[in-house]
């Protein structure tokens, strides 16, 4: 099997994962024990509003139709409005002010782990076996094993104090940014606003990114024992190539391989896992929404946003595919099944 | 694991013809088990014996009624290590003299050596078990030899895995031994704190005085700058002794964390038991059929692997929260039966590997074509390959969970709101992290660093244990396994 009929075939299961994905949310939403109409009205209790809601919700149609309906109104995309959280406000345009922050935490917390947790770990690598690398190592271990939400609110306490702890100001250093804040994303290609939007997002990236941090690290680490006695580093010292060179064009392509799964596996995390952070930093992004239209019973709202998870989801998948097919020759072949 | 059955001597004869050695573990074990027989049956009668009870047949309901009576009877026995017999709630005379404390120890001392004792006792299981391992191995197992004797020796040897399963043994005893190690009860002090009482002395009517627990409480909260805090190791102003400190409304961190960690570690393995006997039954039957079931199970595990599992709880458990079910266990069996739902893909993409490796081997084939029955073939050719590497991943799965219950329940979400979770300690601590009451927050955050490096320290050592050449797929497994949905 060539590796582009290999892709394609991955691509093509993802049809029924998202039919799948989508049926299954319905399920939760239409067929549990919550009636979405008297959730979305409330204690109030209001009959008339009740049937309308009911109505236009779909909800008084058999079970069946409400699904074809459901199933049909997502695969066009037509997301509805919000009920309850923003009444009257169509999803898209939720999204579209909520996501921006997400994506650009995202974005960091992707990068920043890559620049800090890699080069740690070709240094611990580099110097097996010595006091800095036992450091880094154990540091990388506990790193991983830290509740993020915990972390975040160790951090906030720590940055808010820290004129009384360090004697430096975090908030007004470099420029003026609160802690616990949604980043201000308007006009980012002028370097006072990006830094200001970077330095808002920083804590937040660190904690979101701190357990592929550490395992970044630790595949940097291997990746340098790995390779260091290998024939062709070992030829390339004896010729005379520098260090830091060998590093670069030996060392380095080879950890790259191993750490796909972990940065697509980092974008998936965060789907999830930044409700916790996102509340803790109060940075009003997707996760913060679906808590919020989950705890306030926007059933609405919750199945559009899910929708728009699962193709999300689905689409960092193809992108993971896709970086194997052209980073990885051997991906594909022999491959039996996904 | 793989042990050798013997066609002609079944198990039972073997122990018939060479008693005496398994005579001696028994009567070890059921020496163990009577001094703490008495907490054994509180425990069985602390079980929702009520549900079970009104569900029964009438004539039936006579007969529950006086096995309950039993029951409680049983349950009221003195056992070796509770807090009758070494009591550390006492109180101070003038004369530095403690009384009602046990030997008219300090509080502390007290309770430390009570918390000596029960791990001591924890101890003591762990070797009755190794050793009842070792008498099996030498007297009654069949085959003088098999893989797991390697398996445990190179364990024996992996000094990080046994840093993990200290760590593990530790937690487990704590959650199991949760209400005698508190220095107080979650009954007396979270629960109904006004339905008890305590004692102290009063310097200003110069006499033992009584007070509730909840009013006690009320004098000593920990609420950081400027206002009281009883931090860890320290007596409140009525002499009760505080190892963790109090939380704001001042009530005891640590008999809350205690308890804390019986919800988690039963969450937990509840989970883990439901999604990994899903994930090795669908990987047995992916491996030996593969084709259209293969497909099937693929598309399936990967569209709740395509939900965020966080999210996909936080929305089921809110949906079900009107139900009878999540009253079960105050939110904790729904919690549990949903991480094990979402779970399971994970666990099964880990041991799909090894069960589709292990079904090309030949005595598979000559399983097959011998005519095997396919549930026979799966379960004894080829389920003592997986379920080795199931234990990796359940090892870093359970941390996962923790941390997904943790971080829920900081949410406010999850577990009923008087029930102690760690989470929720983070969270009511939130306000004063740099403050002087900082053990709030900090203490349990720790405490799950803590565990979940030993889980991983655990799966780490198990891995290297089976198989100490290959480096099985340390990529995303790991990392979504051990961050709990990135909780």
């Amino acid at each position: 099997m060539s590796r582009w009929s290999y892709f394609a075939r991955r691509v093509l299961l993802m049809i029924p994962i998202v039919f799948f994905g989508t049926t299954i949310t319905f399920v939760i939403l239409r067929m549990g024990p919550i009636d979405p109409a008297a959730a979305v009205i409330g204690a109030s209790g209001d009959t008339e509003a009740y049937q309308s809601v009911r109505r236009s919700l779909g909800l008084d149609q058999p079970l069946w139709l409400q699904y074809v309906d459901y199933l049909r109104d997502l695969f066009t995309l037509q997301f509805g409005y919000s009920w309850v959280v923003n009444r009257g406000r169509p999803v898209w345009e939720l999204i579209g002010v909520y996501a921006p922050r997400t994506i650009w935490l995202g974005f960091w917390s992707v990068m920043l782990p890559l620049f800090v947790g890699l080069p740690l770990g070709f240094y611990a690598g580099l110097n097996p076996n010595t006091l800095s690398d036992y450091v880094a190592s154990f540091g990388g271990i506990v790193w991983r094993a830290m509740p993020n939400f915990w972390l975040a609110v160790i951090l906030v306490a720590v940055l808010t104090q820290s004129e009384q702890l360090f004697g430096f100001q975090w908030e007004s250093w470099l420029v003026e940014t609160n802690i616990v804040t949604p980043p201000e994303l308007a006009e980012l290609w002028r370097p006072s606003n990006f830094l200001a939007a970077f330095k808002a997002t920083l804590p937040a990236a660190l904690v979101l990114g701190s357990a592929s941090m550490g395992n970044e690290m630790r595949i940097g680490r291997t990746a340098v024992l790995e390779t260091k006695n290998e024939n062709y580093v070992e030829t390339a010292r004896a010729k005379g190539v520098p260090g830091r060179k060998i590093v670069y064009k030996h060392v380095f392509r080879n950890a790259l391989i191993p750490l796909v799964p972990i940065i697509t596996g980092e974008a998936f995390l965060l789907l999830g896992g930044s409700v916790l952070v996102e509340t803790v930093f109060s940075i009003n992004g997707l996760g913060y929404l679906f808590y919020a239209a989950t705890i306030n019973a926007d059933l609405p709202l919750v199945g559009s946003l899910m929708f728009f998870f699962i193709l999300l989801s689905v689409g960092i998948n193809i992108l993971q595919d896709l970086l194997y097919t052209l980073i990885d020759p051997r991906v594909g072949y022999g491959g039996e099944g996904a | 694991m793989s042990v050798v059955e013997d066609e002609d001597a079944t198990l039972r004869e073997r122990l018939a013809d060479e008693p005496a050695p398994a005579l001696r573990v028994l009567a070890v074990v059921a020496a163990l088990v009577a001094v703490e027989f008495g907490a054994l049956a509180s425990l069985v009668m602390s079980l929702p014996w009520e549900a079970v009870g009104a569900a029964l047949p009438g004539f039936l309901q006579g007969v529950a009624a006086t096995l309950a009576g039993v029951g409680d009877a049983l349950a009221g026995l003195p056992t070796l290590l509770s807090r009758d017999v070494i009591p550390n709630g006492g109180y101070q005379l003038p004369s530095g003299e403690w009384e009602n404390t046990f030997l008219g120890l300090s509080p502390a001392a007290a309770w430390l050596l009570r918390v000596a004792l029960i791990y001591a006792y924890g101890f003591v299981w762990l070797l009755v078990g190794w050793w009842s391992y070792l008498v099996y191995r030498d007297n009654y197992r069949h085959a003088d030899w098999a893989p797991v004797d390697d398996m445990v020796g190179r364990f024996r040897n992996h000094s990080w895995g046994l840093f993990g399963l200290a760590i593990i043994f530790s937690f487990v005893v704590l959650a199991v031994f949760a209400p005698a190690l508190g220095p107080t009860t979650v009954e007396a002090n979270i629960a109904d704190p006004y339905l008890h009482s305590v004692e102290y002395f009063s310097e200003e009517t110069g006499s033992v005085e009584e007070i509730y627990v909840g009013d006690a409480n009320g004098e000593s909260q920990s609420r950081g700058q400027g206002g009281e805090n009883v931090g860890p190791l320290s007596y409140d102003q009525y002499d009760r002794f505080h190892p963790f400190g109090t939380l704001p409304s001042g009530k005891d961190l640590f008999t809350f964390m205690a308890a804390g960690a019986r919800v988690s570690l039963f969450i937990g393995v509840l989970s883990l038991v439901l999604a990994g006997g899903a994930a090795v039954v669908f990987a047995l039957a992916t491996a030996y059929y593969k084709g259209l079931v293969d497909l099937g199970i693929v598309i399936t595990s990967d569209s709740i692997q395509a939900m965020p599992q966080l999210l996909v709880i936080m929305l089921a458990s809110f949906v079900l929260s009107g139900t009878w079910l999540a009253n079960l266990y105050n939110g904790g069996l729904v919690l549990a039966l949903l991480f094990g739902l979402t779970g399971w893909p994970g666990l099964w993409r880990a041991v799909r590997g090894p069960a589709l490796q292990v079904s090309e081997r030949e005595w598979v084939d000559a399983a097959k074509s011998f005519g095997q029955r396919p549930s026979v073939t799966m379960r004894k050719h080829m389920l003592p390959y997986v379920v080795g590497y199931l234990l990796i991943y359940a090892s870093l799965t359970l941390g996962g969970v923790i941390i997904g219950v943790a971080g829920l329940s900081f949410l406010g979400l999850g577990i009923n709101a008087p029930t102690p979770e760690w989470g929720r300690a983070v969270s009511a601590g939130q306000p004063y992290v740099a403050t002087p009451s900082w053990h709030i927050s900090l203490l349990p955050g720790i405490l799950i660093v803590i565990v979940v490096t030993g889980f991983n320290a655990l799966g780490d050592g198990i891995r290297d244990a089976i198989d100490p050449q290959s480096d099985v797929d340390t990529g995303q497994q790991d990392q979504t396994a051990a961050a709990g949905g990135g909780a």
